[in-house]
Order: structure tokens, then C-alpha cells, then sequence
């Protein structure tokens, strides 16, 4: 690490604090405005409200059902990376430490579907899952565990291309040394190699969270009762093709980053940690 | 080491099933629609057309003009986004006091999603821009363009700083002391000692960012939309039209078919080049 | 051990997630509608009518979400799939022509005929759409700013526009629709036979550039590049605020702008015009919206989406909904809004005195205002384009879109 003389030190410690803020001016608008009237708005979008009353946001709340909508969108979240993570270090391990053609295609599949943009395989993927709704009786649309399952498939891509690149860069001799000590290959997955993976997790998981915590298109295709709601298809209600209700829309925007926000600021220390503590042991 | 089939499976197939029967599948069915001429209702009978829409996708001007404006904007954001990404994680990984508050808000305009964004910087580019007379940029064939490279910029940076992060704090300790007992300058270091070793974190993000930057979709139809005479329109929302506004099915679908195997292609070389030069550990 | 422990977990959660997958396949239809429509600002009311009706009734109601943006590709991927709600909505003409399989006959209901003339949907001599209300727009302009009887003619609109003192005297915004589809209605309107002229128009027969209308017309974008803001510029919002506070003499808007101004304090009257090309006297209103049932729908289904539509126009307490809380303009006879605000109220009589044209441009291929009229129109407020090259650009691109 470089040493930096004191002053220095200060001089970035404000200048970078000063990008920062800048840097977030679009996130103050967002704030500032979650608390102004529409003439309010219109009259000064930059400057700080007129008073900070929370009507819009106890009125937001109320339209958007907020509990249920948060109790779906937690149990969505917290299970689909769960399953992500499990699957995708799983199958990632496995394709670079068994090198056969077969290991190969797949991941350079997985890896080109995330090119797929969604719009253009929703349609067929709605077929399929209705048909298999109709044709086997296994309910796949307007259930949660059914949007779980399509999380799955399209987290495999960027989970299994994060863990892979990682893996890659592990030495294979622990693995060794575990097997000869007895251990099966379930057993010196979930032991050895997943503990090491941890930095990786913690990149799938933040880049995750935010993904399937914003993500309005593939819910609001499957998951139409009212009693399967995210978050984000019961703001949709403010958005009027023309007619945006601004403020309770921003105040809705700031309800549902601030979870976000505190996981990551969570999970912060953990990766630091996480990463310090593997450079210790190896 | 050696790994048994049995093994090989379990651990592989899950994933594999779910992940064929969400996308490969749907996939597929997709390519099959690029043969016919369809306006996307089941009710509405299909007409095979073989490859007629593909034929005429080459002939759409609309279409090849947007091809060509993504894959500029996308060039060009990619290095704005992995530039600001990597002097932000170099920045948050020094010793600076105020490295976490700043890690933290340097990766919140990523937790915003969605089309709120692109109206709130809309305001910026729009009514701000005309206030201090510097013109609607969202309606200047070029400016909209390095507008949408600000927005994604802004937005993806902070996504790829975390990849970046991860890489750098994997970086042995004791590589960076031995350069710095040779007597390496901060620049020597850097250059010759950690982007070597991060490599495979510049694989990942370039692709990540390649990939996203591609699929521009939100940003694209918030902020300017197609613009006057389709000047800011992107493949994605072209095609989104095709398929959606004017029921061209599956006209639209070959569209996909072709804009993914562009992409593929693209990030295929990246992939490869970036991966020939990770350094094994 | 703790590995083990995490091992565990995960066999666990796999199980669990696969016995929940397992255990949601069975049915649960039990009277009940599914409601999906994409007049947002609806929304809250139409959730509250949906609990009522339920007390009253014992059927369930559930309203789905969209914005209105998503709403009519999420609509088509349902119906698509066979898994689109029992009753939707959409906008009359060439959406409906297109879902014309998916609509279920309507001409049952016991008040069909009594739902103002021409304003019910009607497919092949079946009513399969409801209206939802109607709407209209024109000129609403400040009364103390425009002297609205002064305009009779485009030349004096065009006038007025060079002559007015208001920051700008007339605002067009940025929205597709608000920069081209509404204002390039008017000149269709006029034809002695709208639909017959569109229908020349797009197989080519006649072009829009000979036509008077769309000559005045022409000249009326170019007063507009020339003497108001740019409407690229100009958000919808910004320009319904710029009326409010009396810095636009006018807007060219309908009564569903009226709810924008409500958190303004707008200390002045204000009407609604008509756009003068040709002489026109008339505002262009027309059934925004309407419902429909799906036909993939169970009968049982189909039946109750009917039942539910009876209610909501017959029963008093649907009527309230509609006319005190959608706050909507009566379209069905025995129905009356008493607190219509002055745009909407001139719309109401417009309905009444029969003094309206149509809109022309429900019947436009479809998708063709955005993918095409909005583009070309962008371009010509952002070059020096002449009003006579933008309409025969508008033109090509309808026939190019009747392909």
C-alpha cells in the first residue's frame, strides 16, 4: 500500500467525498422531490421542499400494500439467490475441474444466453409455462415458487460465468488433499471449495439482489394476484402512460431502496472480512 | 483430479434442466417464429415464410442504422464504464478514511432501477441543459447518444467496482510489498503488478458490461426514446417495437436472432482475447 | 460439523422449494373475475369497487397491476398464452379490429342500448365493447389570455400565434401523442367521410398534401416551429404547468389534463377550442377505452365479467363509482356527473349538442404514432423542415404501414 503524506490524505479524503455527492445529485432529486406537490415540482425541481410532511409517502404506502408487497418480494429474493448460489458454484465448480467437451458447450451456452434480451423470449417462455401448467399440473405462473424456478434458469448464466472465472484462479491442491483424506466429491465441494468462493458469493449475490429486487418485467407477467405482489408491480400503479404520479412514485422508490441499502452496508463489512480472512488461512 | 460421472451429474444437471427449460427452450421456440409471419395471437394462424425475414432484415435501413448506433455506443460506453469502475474500486480499496461511505455511494445509482431514473435524468439533460443554454441534448442526433452514455456510465460503474473490488482485495499482500521493496513507483505497481493479476476480473467485467450495454433498453426509451427521425433508437427497442407496436412477430423475432448472434460474436472475441491473458496463479 | 449444518440447508431448501412447486397445482376458481386495464389513474378507486363488490355480491374481484406503458404488450403476451384476464380493456378501432377473436359478444347486456349513439364497439353487428367514458381535446386555452371567438379560421390561429404576447402563445409537448397524434387528427376529422378518406389515403388514392386540411395544417406546424417553445423541449408535465401558472396562452390538450392542474391555484377561467383547419367548429371526441370480455374465459367466467359490467352501469352504487370517483363523463342514458369540471364540461355538452368530430386516428394502423408519426414529427421541430415535406412524410409512412 502506498503512504501518503497528511495533508494529501485530506485532500482526497474531500475531493473524493465531493465527487461522490455530485455524483448522486440524480438520487437527491429522487429524495427531494418524493416530498413536493406536482405545482411544486414544476416550479423548482431542484430546491429542497417546502416542508418534509410524509403524506406521499403514507399515501404511497397504502396504494401499494407495502407489507404484502415486501413479504413477497423478501421470500423472492432471499430464495432465489439461495438456489442461485448453491446451483451455480455447484455446476461452476464442476465445469473447470472436470475439462470435457461437454462442460465446455454448456458454459459458453450459459454464458451466451445472458446476451438474450428478455423481451424477445417472453412470449415463448409464457407458452411454455402455461402449457406445462395445463399439461402436467404443475402451476408455474401466478405462483411464487414458480417464479423461483425461472430466477433459477436465468441466474444460472451470470452466476455459473462469475463462479467459473473464480474457480479458475483457485489451486487445485486442497481439493486433492481432501480427497485423499477421505473425502467424497460432495463433501469436498461444500468443505473446501465453496468456503474459498466466498468473495465470489458475496459479488453474486449484491449484483443479484438488485436484479431480481428491481426487476418488474418477468413479475408482472406471472404473478397477477393481488396476494403475490412485489414491490415494484404495486408501484406500477403510478405510472400513468402520461399522468406520472411523481411524488408518490419517488417516495415509493425511496421505500424500496432503503432494504437494498442497508443489505448492502451489511454485507460490506462481510465481503471485506470475508476476503481477509481467506488471505490469512491461505 | 478425477470425478466420477455419477458426480458430474448431480452437480451439474439441476442447473442445467431449470436453466434449458427457462431459456434454451424458449429460446428455440423463438427461432422457430423467425420463420414465420405472425402478429404474436395464438388465435391468428402463422404463415412459414422460410427465410424471407431474414432477408428482409438486410434490406431494413432502420434496422442497420441501429445496429450501427449500438455497437458505437456500446464500444464506447464499455470503456467509460470499466475506466470509472476500476479508478473507483483503486480508489475505495486505498487507505482513505472515507473509503466505505464513498464504496457505498459510489455503487447506489446502481440500486436504482428502472424507468425513474431515465425521467429524472431526462429533467437533467432537458430542462437543466436549455436553462444554462447548452441545448436539448436529447434531441441532437450526437449529444442524445453521449447522453445515454452518461446515464449508463453512472449506472453500471459502480456494478463493475464491485467485481473490481473483489479482484483487487484477492491479490496476495505479499505481491505488493515485494513491489514495493523493489522500489516500484504507484503507476509501476499498478500497471505491471495488479492489472495483470486482475485479469480475470477485467474478463468478467468487460463482458458484463458489454452484455448490458447491448441489451440498452430502459435508458433508451426513458430518456429519448426513438428520437427525432429514429436518430437515438437502439436494437432493443427497435425490435421491442417491431414485435410489440406493429405486431411483426416474427419478423421482430429474426431480428432477435440476428442482433444476439452479432453480440455473441462480439463478446465471444472479447472473451477469448481477455481469458489468453489472465495470468495463472 | 457446521459444514455439514450448511450441507443440510441447502437439501432443505431444495426440498422445500420443490414440495412448494408440487403443492400449487391445484385449481381455485371458485367465482371469481380477473379485471386488467390501463387507465392507471383508476387504479386505487377500481381496487376500492372491487372489495364493495364483493361484499355485495360474494364474487371475487382481483385487479391486476400494470403501468400504462407495458399495458397492451403484457395484455397481448396474456391472451396469448391463454392466460389473459376475464375481463380487459382497450381502445376501440384498430387494437380491438386486431383482438377482434378475443372479444366476447356483449349485446346482451340489458343497457347496450341505451349507451350513447355510435359509442358502443361494435365488430361484424355484435357490441363487444363497452365504453368506459368519453374524451375530447382541442384547444383549452386561458380566457384571459385568448379571445376563443376571434379564432374561426387556421389563418387566425396562425395569427394570433405571431401576435400573442403569452410566454408561448400555444404548447404541444414531447409525448407521442400529445406532439402529433391528437393535433394531426383534426385535419382528418373534417373530411366529409373520415374513415372513407383514411382509407384512400393509406391505399394510396389520395395524398395528404392536396388535401386543404392538411395544406392549413401545414402551415400551422410551421407557425408553431416558428412562434411557440419547441415542443421537443417541452415535457407534458411542464406544460401543463406553464398553462396553470399563465405562462401558455394554450395547450393542445383534452380533459384528462384537468387533473394536472389540481395542486395548482389557477386564478383564471379557462375552455376548450377547436383546432380551426378549415373552419372547424367541433372538438374531436370520441370512446377512449372501452371493456371487453375474453372469450378464452370458462363460460361461468364469462358470465359473471357480464354481471359484474351490469352492475357497474346499472347499480347505484357502481354508477357513484363511475361518475363521482372515476369521475368519468356519462355515456350510458340515465347516468349524470353534476361536479365536471369546465373542460370536462365542454365536453359533456359537446356529447350532447352532437357538435363533435371523430377520432380518426383510432382507426390508424396500429402502432404507427410512435414507431413512425412521432419520429418524423421530432424531426421536423428539430431541422428547417417545410410543413408541405412533413405531411408528405407523414404520408408515406401510413402507406408504407398499410402494407
Amino acid at each position: 500500500m502506498l503512504y501518503y503524506s497528511k495533508p494529501l490524505k485530506t485532500v482526497l479524503n474531500v475531493l473524493t467525498v465531493l465527487f461522490c455527492v455530485i455524483y448522486l445529485f440524480p438520487i437527491y432529486l429522487i429524495l427531494t422531490n418524493s416530498f413536493k406537490s406536482r405545482a411544486e415540482m414544476y416550479e423548482n425541481m431542484v430546491a429542497l421542499p417546502s416542508s418534509f410532511s410524509l403524506q406521499y409517502y403514507s399515501s404511497a404506502l397504502e396504494k401499494m400494500n407495502f407489507f404484502t408487497s415486501l413479504k413477497n418480494s423478501l421470500i423472492l429474493t432471499i430464495v432465489s439467490i439461495a438456489i442461485i448460489v448453491i446451483f451455480a458454484s455447484m455446476t461452476a465448480w464442476m465445469f473447470v475441474r472436470s475439462k470435457n467437451k461437454l462442460s465446455v458447450i454448456l458454459f459458453d451456452l450459459l454464458v451466451a444466453t445472458m446476451l438474450i434480451p428478455f423481451q424477445t423470449i417472453m412470449m415463448p417462455l409464457m407458452q411454455e409455462m402455461n402449457w406445462i401448467g395445463n399439461n402436467l399440473g404443475i402451476q408455474m405462473t401466478d405462483t411464487i415458487p414458480g417464479l423461483l424456478f425461472m430466477y433459477l434458469g436465468f441466474g444460472a448464466g451470470m452466476g455459473v460465468f462469475l463462479y467459473h472465472g473464480f474457480v479458475s484462479s483457485i489451486p487445485v491442491s486442497l481439493e486433492e488433499a481432501a480427497t485423499i483424506d477421505g473425502c467424497n466429491t460432495w463433501k469436498t465441494f461444500w468443505r473446501i471449495v465453496f468456503p474459498m468462493l466466498k468473495p465470489t458469493t458475496m459479488t453474486v449475490i449484491i449484483l443479484d439482489v438488485i436484479w431480481i429486487w428491481n426487476d418488474y418485467l418477468l413479475p408482472s407477467l406471472t404473478l397477477k394476484s393481488t396476494a403475490n405482489r412485489t414491490i415494484p408491480i404495486s408501484t406500477a400503479k403510478f405510472f400513468g402512460q402520461y399522468t406520472i404520479s411523481w411524488n408518490e412514485a419517488m417516495a415509493a422508490l425511496v421505500v424500496t431502496i432503503i432494504p437494498v441499502v442497508i443489505f448492502y452496508l451489511a454485507c460490506q463489512k462481510y465481503i471485506v472480512e470475508g476476503v481477509a480472512a481467506g488471505a490469512v488461512k491461505g | 483430479m478425477k470425478i466420477g460421472k455419477g458426480w458430474y451429474a448431480l452437480f451439474t444437471a439441476p442447473l442445467m434442466i431449470v436453466f434449458m427449460i427457462v431459456v434454451v427452450i424458449p429460446f428455440i421456440i423463438g427461432i422457430g417464429y423467425s420463420f414465420f409471419e405472425w402478429d404474436g395471437l395464438a388465435k391468428h394462424a402463422a404463415t412459414f415464410v422460410g427465410f424471407r425475414n431474414y432477408g428482409e432484415v438486410f434490406k431494413d435501413q432502420q434496422f442497420l442504422n441501429a445496429t450501427v448506433r449500438t455497437t458505437i455506443f456500446t464500444l464506447i460506453t464499455v470503456v467509460t464504464v470499466n475506466l470509472f469502475g476500476i479508478i473507483f474500486a483503486l480508489v475505495v480499496t486505498t487507505k482513505l478514511k472515507v473509503r466505505n461511505v464513498a464504496r457505498t455511494m459510489l455503487f447506489m445509482p446502481y440500486l436504482i432501477g428502472g424507468l425513474i431514473l431515465g425521467y429524472i435524468w431526462k429533467s437533467v439533460f432537458q430542462e437543466f441543459f436549455l436553462s444554462i443554454d447548452w441545448g436539448n441534448w436529447l434531441t441532437d442526433p450526437v449529444k442524445s447518444i453521449v447522453a445515454m452514455v452518461v446515464v449508463t456510465t453512472w449506472q453500471l460503474a459502480g456494478y463493475v467496482m464491485i467485481v473490481y473490488i473483489t479482484g483487487i482485495m484477492a491479490i496476495p499482500a505479499d505481491v505488493l510489498e515485494a513491489a514495493q521493496v523493489d522500489g516500484a513507483s504507484y503507476m509501476q505497481t499498478l500497471f505491471r503488478v495488479k492489472f495483470p493479476m486482475l485479469m480475470p476480473s477485467f474478463t468478467i467485467c468487460l463482458f458484463l458490461s458489454l452484455s448490458n450495454c447491448f441489451k440498452i433498453y430502459d435508458v433508451n426509451i426513458s430518456l429519448t426514446g426513438v428520437g427525432p427521425n429514429y436518430q437515438s433508437e437502439m436494437f432493443s427497442l427497435n425490435i421491442y417495437n417491431e414485435i410489440f407496436s406493429l405486431s411483426n412477430f416474427g419478423y421482430g423475432q429474426a431480428k432477435a436472432i440476428i442482433f444476439f448472434l452479432i453480440i455473441a460474436i462480439i463478446t465471444l472475441i472479447q472473451v477469448s482475447i481477455t481469458k489468453k491473458r489472465e495470468v495463472a496463479l | 460439523m457446521k459444514k455439514t449444518g450448511k450441507v443440510l440447508a441447502a437439501v432443505l431448501i431444495m426440498a422445500m422449494v420443490m414440495s412448494l412447486m408440487t403443492g400449487c397445482g391445484a385449481g381455485k376458481k371458485s367465482g371469481k373475475i380477473t379485471i386488467f386495464q390501463s387507465k392507471t389513474e383508476i387504479m386505487t378507486d377500481l381496487n376500492q369497487l372491487a372489495k364493495d363488490y364483493t361484499a355485495e355480491t360474494g364474487v371475487e374481484v382481483e385487479v391486476w397491476e400494470t403501468t400504462g406503458d407495458n399495458y397492451y404488450s403484457d395484455l397481448k403476451t396474456g391472451l396469448s398464452t391463454q392466460a389473459g384476464a376475464t375481463l380487459f380493456s382497450l381502445q376501440p378501432g384498430a387494437e380491438s379490429i386486431e383482438m377482434a377473436d378475443y372479444l366476447a359478444d356483449l349485446s346482451g347486456l340489458s343497457f347496450v342500448n341505451k349507451i350513447g349513439a355510435g359509442m358502443a364497439d361494435e365488430i361484424n353487428g355484435k357490441v363487444v365493447g363497452i365504453p368506459y367514458t368519453v374524451e375530447g381535446f382541442g384547444l383549452v386555452y386561458n380566457k384571459n389570455m385568448v379571445d376563443a371567438a376571434s379564432i374561426a379560421t387556421t389563418g387566425d390561429l396562425i395569427n394570433y400565434l405571431k401576435t400573442s404576447e403569452a410566454d408561448n402563445p400555444l404548447g404541444l409537448s414531447q409525448e407521442d401523442y400529445f406532439l402529433i397524434a391528437h393535433i394531426l387528427n383534426a385535419p382528418f376529422a373534417v373530411q366529409a367521410d373520415p374513415q372513407g378518406y383514411l382509407d384512400a389515403v393509406l391505399n394510396g388514392s389520395e395524398r395528404m398534401a392536396d388535401n386543404d386540411a392538411f395544406i392549413e395544417f401545414a402551415e400551422l406546424m410551421e407557425a408553431i416551429r416558428e412562434s411557440c417553445t419547441n415542443p421537443v423541449d417541452i415535457t407534458y408535465d411542464n406544460n401543463c404547468g406553464d398553462f396553470a401558472t399563465g405562462k401558455t396562452a394554450m395547450i393542445h390538450q383534452g380533459n384528462w389534463c384537468t387533473g394536472m392542474f389540481a395542486d395548482y391555484n389557477v386564478d383564471f377561467d379557462m375552455s376548450l377550442a377547436p383546432v380551426p383547419v378549415t373552419g372547424n367548429k367541433k372538438i374531436s371526441v370520441s370512446v377512449p377505452i372501452a371493456w371487453y370480455v375474453n372469450t378464452d374465459a370458462t363460460e361461468e367466467e364469462q358470465k359473471l365479467a357480464k354481471d359484474f359490467l351490469e352492475w357497474l352501469y346499472t347499480s347505484e352504487t357502481g354508477k357513484t363509482y363511475m361518475m363521482d370517483k372515476f369521475n368519468f363523463i356519462p355515456v350510458v342514458d340515465g347516468m349524470k356527473n353534476n361536479n365536471l369540471d369546465p373542460i370536462n364540461q365542454a365536453v359533456s355538452e359537446a356529447v350532447i349538442s352532437g357538435n363533435t368530430i371523430p377520432w380518426v386516428m383510432s382507426n390508424w394502423p396500429a402502432g404507427i404514432v410512435t414507431t413512425d408519426l412521432a419520429p418524423i414529427t421530432k424531426e421536423f421541430f428539430t431541422t428547417d423542415m417545410s410543413g408541405i415535406e412533413l405531411v408528405d412524410k407523414l404520408n408515406d409512412a401510413f402507406v408504407a404501414a398499410a402494407k
